[in-house]
């Protein structure tokens, strides 16, 4: 132990996360004026004291031991997944979800705090039995267990928030010791059923002429045939493997398995999907197919970051933020606005500031005295590096439009709690890291 | 406790992996970031101004048209406002009940406003104007609704007003809304889709003087297309020029009402400078109702007039000259030489040519006459005998050339048309057949393919007037500064041509014409005791019409050779023969030579004209 030749506080996560959350009050502020002037809302002073208590939480977390998070992972888990439950019932409606829940103005969502409960369940999980993450059991428990709050977040219906929890699942897994072909298996079946869902539409709202798997994928008896057949491949592939015995089986009942499951998934996925989700994930491809629609928020989000320049027009000096031309510009388009008036220096900064949270915290992780500290940390990083890298995105155009808060900047007390604690968690790892 | 201690927390291979490819994505979006923000910000830059940036016209003044006595305007500008739509901010274009209520607030017709939409070519952030004309309390009625009315602005632009109605209608012309055709030849001289400019007359030919040049004014606005406050700047426009005129209200109201309700035309013009004093077609339009309530409406009724209100019968409609190119006649056997105008031919009132037979006005025929009788009884006969044996077509076309016809007047109003001197040369290109004798005996009565416009004509009686001078006719006299009042430019008498014929020859035509009013065919109308005529009548048949004929009369006064130039003036009355018959271009230029040189209007002069017992015969009290 050297106690005392180091300070004991993670002061570089917790400088990095107070830089951000102090950008965040000014740029809340910022979105809150109008062209002229005039200050109309006062999300920034309600933003000032989630970041007053967020960091009194941060630091009440940092000082408490890993090992008793350690002990409450499953209780703290099986909580929000019944929070998130009851939410579905006696939950607030919120922009069309059923997301929030609590008494008169006092409450949250708790799908926010559903993922710092997931990263503590999983690295639980994996750091109890070693190399348990690298069996098929373990890496399918895992994934049952990400399941669980994605399926009830989707039920909301909230597709943002849901989509997190299955990166987040894979970054701890990864970082557990995973095979590769287990997590490369998940990754693959998400491509395919993204892939099936995705191209009829563009292909036939885009115009295009569509390509051999868009037309396929948009015509039901080519779809029956194409499952038909890729059950026939899968079941000789596994009669091909257990009789057979050849590596060469193995693959094509790897592969065929995948389309086999994703043909049935994607048909469901594109009869659940809302209209507006398929105009998003079309628009995305073109924003011009709809201008003043789906395709406004991609185009004005663009025009705003790119006409910020190098410089940046100064801070509250933005116009197209403050002309009201970004929808939501204090919660979803917050680095709009910030590229707006910083430019790309000052959003360099912004990125930098997250890659000193992501890259500390897989640090700590990697120098924690144990897995569960290790796994902790790593899955509070894919979850930061998850929204940033979506978020942002976004704002620059090359994700598709979807509502999840870039943490610590985007106005909203849940995700500003829910990252403020992950990164105590980060902080109490480091804090602990000489402890036996 | 299975919490497992100090057992190699996260593998450092996975760990790196993981952060390679948060580094790689992380330097995509820095890359893309770049590529936003510095390669191609000066693109969405100019995109976010264009998108919050918008300007709107600052209408010009358009300069005052006055009369020749400056004093009160005939064409000027009443406050008005119009109202614009931009398109670009809504998902949807007007709405049904939006156009339907914008209407009814302003008191135009839905149509109206969806046409004007229609048909202007635009982008989606320029606004487009859809009403105008409009008065304050509309424009009240919008601006304490205007929340309702997203997209929709007002600002002031001032419509024209004549004064005058539809005295003036034809010379003055009238101000519209620029085509999409006039916009294509325009656009170069800095016209644009909301310019308006002048149609016909002064309007139209002097719109460059007269429209000054629109300023700007920028403003930014957001998202709902509302103003944002310190962000107007204003480019201020430049009024246009005051024209004044050569035009004399009271000459041409005298002129308009001595013509009457007749499809005509009267042209006053003094001689001696080429400044037109009166010009004046019927029927006419009153400009002012362009601009109001179902302006468009009327505009299109206009134009579907089987009468051609539009047609400025001055200088846009030819007819055959008649009887009054016996002048011409006149003026070349005079000149030439070709009979002594003292020897007479016999008149039994008809005339063989060839196989053809002619018959004089006066059937029962004029007797032994010579020239000046001829010209004063308007004799056929005489005229087809110097055309027949005498005058050969080449002395006649060269005459007509000399006295003005065949060419443009080169007046500065816009449509002149050139009339025509038919000759063998142009028969034989045009209608492929060849001169005939016949053709110059007809044309030397003035009939046949012979075409001029009533300009011409008082252009012909210039041209004698001034011994054989001609003086480009005007209606301008003056452009002043319309600020400080300075006079920019005047206009001096320029002269055309000169006729190669001895001012000896124009002394015998001018006493010859003398001869028609006191011993020939219009001393019975000719009635002004104030001043001494001359002049000359014509009667041309139209289209084998046995009752409906044109009727001419040009002339002017004082007769005399010790006139002081520049007091006397050529009147030229034409009553085409859509009208019922009864011989009214004399009639009527005795009324206007009566009031005019008496400096009375209308109803003084039909007053004073009746103390002179038979004088106004023709004019039921």
């Amino acid at each position: 132990m050297r106690k005392g030749t180091q300070l004991r506080v993670d002061v570089i996560s917790f400088a990095a996360a107070l830089v951000l959350a102090i950008l965040g009050i000014m740029f809340v502020y910022s979105s809150g004026l109008t062209s002229s002037g005039q200050l109309v809302s006062r999300e920034y002073v309600r933003q000032i004291v989630w970041v007053v208590t967020g960091i009194g939480m941060m630091v009440a977390v940092a000082f408490v031991d890993p090992k008793r998070i350690f002990g409450i992972a499953p209780a703290l888990y099986l909580g929000a997944c019944f929070v998130l439950a009851i939410t579905l019932v006696i939950g607030r409606e919120v922009n069309g979800a059923r997301s929030w829940i609590g008494l008169g103005t006092i409450g949250g969502q708790p799908s926010e705090f559903a993922k710092v409960a997931l990263v503590v369940m999983l690295a639980w999980l994996y750091a109890r039995t070693p190399g348990w993450a690298a069996t098929l059991r373990g890496f399918g428990s895992g994934f049952a267990l990400a399941l669980v709050p994605t399926a009830l977040t989707l039920l909301q219906p909230d597709f943002g928030t849901a989509m997190v929890f299955i990166p987040i699942f894979l970054g701890v897994a990864l970082v557990a010791g995973a095979r590769i072909e287990h997590v490369l298996y998940l990754l693959l079946l998400i491509g395919a059923v993204a892939a099936l869902v995705v191209l009829p539409f563009w292909a036939q709202i885009l115009n295009d002429t569509p390509g051999a798997i868009a037309r396929g994928a948009g015509d039901p008896t080519a779809m029956r045939i194409a499952f038909i057949t890729l059950t026939a491949i899968f079941a000789l592939s596994l009669i091909g493997r257990f009789v057979i015995r050849r590596p060469v089986f193995t693959v094509s009942a790897y592969l065929s398995s995948i389309l086999v499951i994703a043909l049935p998934a994607s048909v469901v996925a594109r009869r659940v999907l809302q209209d507006y989700q398929v105009m998003r994930l079309v628009v995305f491809a073109d924003p011009y197919v709809d201008p003043r629609g789906a395709g406004w928020n991609i185009i004005q989000s663009m025009t705003a970051v790119g006409s910020g320049g190098l410089f940046g027009k100064g801070y509250l000096g933005g116009t197209h933020s403050h002309y009201q031309y970004l929808p939501q510009q204090s919660t979803d388009f917050i680095f709009s606005i910030m590229a707006e008036e910083l430019g790309f220096i000052g959003s360099l900064v912004v990125y930098a500031l997250f890659a000193v949270l992501i890259g500390r915290a897989l640090y700590v992780g990697v120098n924690a005295r144990d897995r569960f500290g290790g796994y902790l940390t790593a899955g509070v990083a894919v979850m930061i590096f998850f929204h940033f890298a979506v978020n942002v995105g976004m704002a620059i155009g090359i994700m598709p439009i979807t509502g999840i808060p870039l943490y610590f900047l985007s106005y909203g007390g849940s995700a500003l709690w829910t990252a403020m604690l992950a990164i105590g968690l980060v902080m109490a790892v480091y804090h602990h890291r000489y402890q036996y | 406790m299975r919490y497992m201690q100090r057992q190699s927390a996260l593998s450092p291979g996975r760990a790196i992996a993981l952060v390679v490819v948060m580094a790689i994505v992380l330097l995509t979006y820095a890359v893309r970031l770049f590529q936003l923000q510095v390669l191609d910000g000066y693109l969405y830059l100019r995109r976010a101004e264009q998108v919050a940036g918008r300007s709107e016209p600052v209408f010009a003044e358009r300069g005052q048209i006055f009369d020749r006595n400056f004093d009160l305007p005939i064409a000027t500008n009443r406050a008005s406002f119009a109202l614009s739509y931009v398109r670009g901010d809504r998902n949807n274009d007007f709405s049904e009940a939006l156009l339907t209520s914008i209407a009814q607030l302003i008191d135009r017709d839905p149509a109206e406003i969806l046409e004007r939409l229609a048909t202007t070519r635009s982008g989606r952030f320029d606004p487009v104007e859809v009403a105008d004309g409009l008065d304050l309390g509309a424009v009240v009625r919008i601006a304490e609704r205007a929340e309702d009315f997203p997209g929709v602005a007002w600002y002031p632009r001032p419509e024209r007003l004549y004064p005058f109605g539809d005295l003036f209608a034809h010379v003055v012309g009238y101000v519209g809304q620029i085509t999409p055709q006039e916009l294509q030849v325009l656009f170069n001289q800095g016209y644009t889709a909301t310019s308006r400019l002048g149609k016909g007359g002064v309007e139209q030919h002097y719109d460059t003087r007269l429209r000054g040049s629109d300023g700007r004014r920028t403003f930014t606005v957001d998202a709902s297309g509302r103003r944002v406050a310190d962000t107007e700047s204003m480019l201020p426009p430049v009024p246009g020029h005051d024209l004044v005129l050569t035009l004399d209200r009271d000459v041409q109201e005298l002129a308009a009402r001595a013509l009457g309700e007749r499809n005509g035309s009267v042209v006053v013009l003094r001689p001696s400078s080429g400044e037109i004093l009166a010009l004046y077609s019927y029927p006419g339009f009153n400009a002012n109702d362009f601009a109001t309530r179902g302006g468009s409406a009327v505009f299109q009724q206009l134009t579907r007039d089987g009468a051609s209100p539009f047609l400025n019968r001055t200088i846009q409609a030819v007819a055959a000259p008649a009887s009054t190119f016996k002048v011409v006649m006149t003026a070349a056997i005079l000149g030439e030489g070709l009979v002594d105008p003292m020897e007479e031919v016999e008149c039994r009132g008809n005339f063989s040519f060839g196989n053809r037979e002619f018959t004089d006005w006066l059937s029962t025929g004029h007797g032994r006459i010579n020239m000046y009788e001829a010209l004063a009884q308007s004799c056929n006969v005489y005229f087809w005998t110097i055309g027949s044996e005498y005058a050969d077509v080449d002395t006649i076309i060269s005459y007509s050339a000399q006295l003005g016809l065949g060419s443009a007047t080169g007046v500065d109003l816009p449509g002149e048309v050139v009339g025509l001197i038919p000759s063998p040369a142009w028969k034989e290109a045009r209608l492929g057949e060849r001169w005939r004798g016949g053709d110059t005996v007809n044309m030397s009565i003035g009939e046949g393919y012979l075409q001029v416009t009533p300009l011409q004509l008082a252009n012909m009686v210039a041209i004698i007037v001034n011994d054989g001078v001609a003086y480009r006719p005007h209606v301008l006299r003056e452009i002043r500064d319309s600020t400080t009042g300075t006079v920019i430019h005047a206009t001096t008498p320029e002269v055309i041509t000169r006729a190669d014929i001895s001012p000896e020859v124009f002394a015998e035509v001018r006493a010859a014409m003398r001869g028609v009013i006191t011993e020939g065919t219009a001393r019975a109308v000719i009635t002004t005791p104030s001043v001494p005529v001359a002049g000359k009548t014509g009667t041309g048949q139209i289209g084998g019409s046995e009752t409906n004929w044109n009727s001419w009369f040009v002339a002017y006064a004082p007769f005399g050779e010790d006139v002081p130039e520049d007091e006397r003036v050529v009147v030229v009355v034409m009553v085409d023969a859509s009208n019922e018959w009864e011989w009214w271009a004399p009639k009527a230029a005795n009324l206007i030579l009566h009031g005019y040189f008496n400096r009375e209007d209308y109803a003084a002069t039909v007053a004073d004209l009746r103390r002179t017992p038979g004088a106004l015969w023709y004019l039921e009290s």
